[in-house]
């Protein structure tokens, strides 16, 4: 059977192959969204933060152009009306993140490259995405008591304007910060790494990765509902009785249209192999086998597990704190960042808002604990 | 002349450069009279940007050799 013939399986393909570009590109440029957000508090670096502006303008542009081009709609689904849990779910995520080393996405490529400390934020992710089903219908209940604007997604909705009028006065006055940075050279990063990919370009690759997402799946790139699904499953298996009382996987958020095949997405938490297993579990496979990929290139594929225990304990907290904050928030960094901010979504800016004092408070909270005891160094 | 040799592979940022940065502040006069060398192993490809930029802040010549798997950031005096 063709795969054009299957929605899903046209679905996987896409998402595998652009997994696996995300994941290369992500690990050449080491593209930690974490990073940029700790480095901008902790030592006031700011070039990451400028290739970060570049996704998102980049996004921008491309999401529009295509809009205009009717090859997607905005909103995409699985995007809601601004509530106070978007601001509360970015702080918390932000503390996650820097705790664990990288956020949903960072995890899954240093993975990916080798790092123990990176699969124990993993499995920080699956605990936390899982634990959030515990509280779900009150954290619900309060994230609709503070909803504003209802029925209103994007800026350009609340505004009752032209979303290609908010999209270029972010846009142009972005772009022209970018073409200064650009011409001082402030956008490129040196580094001794083989193989290195300058954030810039990594940035473009990833803005436009993120847009043939959009128009091919009919959204960007999300991971982490994958994850409730894998915490579903082991609760699924070890609690049976529980699980069955759990609300939160029993809910079918996605149900959306998809444009080029009709097909209808539906999908949820629960851990059945529905639309959302279809787009995410490739697209998560493909960044951790796209990020080994190139460390094998390079000859970087190596595991070393001898690091202090309290790393491990805060990229297990961190990971946690991560899953939690991406079901609260609701959803990560990657599906706000990467795709709410660039259409201006109200959510996705509180979700940015809230992120960033998180990484500031996350990044205080980190050097104090780092510092507090032995660094694990060792003298030969 | 010596080297003195900090494993901290396995290691993310900012942990590395933390590492680094503890080691460089308490020898900060051995390298600089050219006593020592100080070598940091590390797999962190974020770190290798990371901490020669720092060490050229405080004043010490850095290169970076790459190795098996790994990189070695050598500090010196200038």
């Amino acid at each position: 059977m063709s795969i054009l013939a299957s929605p899903l399986a046209l679905i996987a393909t896409v998402s595998l192959v652009l997994g696996l570009a995300a994941g290369f590109v992500m690990h050449r440029s080491d593209f930690c969204m974490a990073g940029m957000f700790r480095d901008l508090f902790l030592f006031s670096r700011t070039v990451m933060m400028k290739s970060f502006l570049l996704l998102v303008v980049a996004s921008m542009v491309l999401f529009e152009a295509a809009r205009l081009g009717n090859l997607l709609t905005v909103p995409f689904p699985l995007l809601y009306s601004p509530t106070a849990a978007n601001l509360i779910g970015g702080l918390l995520f932000g503390i996650g993140m820097v705790f664990a080393g990288g956020c949903v996405v960072g995890t899954l490529y240093k993975m990916g490259a080798g790092s123990v400390l990176s699969l124990t934020a993993f499995l920080g992710l699956i605990l936390g995405s899982g634990l959030y089903a515990e509280f779900h219908p009150a954290w619900a209940a309060f994230a609709k008591s503070t909803v504003l604007f209802p029925g209103k997604v994007t800026v350009a909705q609340i505004l009752g304007i032209d979303p290609l009028i908010t999209i270029l006065v972010v846009a142009i006055p972005g772009a022209l910060l970018l073409l200064s940075w650009y011409k001082k050279g402030a956008l490129a990063r040196p580094s001794f790494a083989a193989g290195y990919l300058q954030p810039a370009k990594a940035a473009l690759a990833l803005s436009l990765i993120s847009a043939v997402s959009y128009i091919v799946i009919g959204m960007p790139l999300g991971v982490t509902s994958s994850f409730t699904k894998i915490a579903g499953f082991f609760e699924s298996l070890l609690f049976r009785d529980h699980f069955e009382n759990l609300v939160f996987f029993k809910a079918v958020p996605l149900n959306a249209t998809h444009a080029l095949t009709g097909a209808v997405l539906q999908g949820g938490a629960a851990p059945a192999f529905d639309a959302l297993a279809a787009i995410q579990f490739p697209l998560i496979f493909g960044i951790i086998a796209g990020s080994a990929f190139s460390a094998l290139l390079l000859g970087e594929l190596k595991i070393h597990f001898r690091v202090p225990l309290r790393q491990y304990v805060l990229a297990a907290s961190g990971g946690i704190l991560m899953g939690l904050a991406s079901r609260m928030a609701p959803t990560c960094n990657v599906w706000h960042l990467m795709g709410g901010l660039p259409i201006l979504a109200a959510s996705s800016i509180l979700f940015f808002l809230g992120i960033l004092p998180g990484a500031w408070i996350g990044g205080k909270l980190l050097v104090k604990a780092l510092r507090q005891h032995d660094t694990g160094a060792c003298t030969r | 002349m010596d080297t003195i040799e900090f494993d901290v592979r396995g290691q993310l940022c900012p942990a590395t450069l933390l590492v680094a940065l503890k080691e460089m502040n308490a020898r900060a006069a051995l390298p600089k009279k050219g006593a020592v060398k100080l070598c940091f192993l590390i797999d962190n490809r974020d770190a290798t940007v990371t901490i020669p930029e720092s060490a050229s802040n405080m004043g010490y010549a850095v290169t970076v050799e790459k190795k098996e798997g790994h990189y070695c950031i050598v500090i010196a005096g200038k």
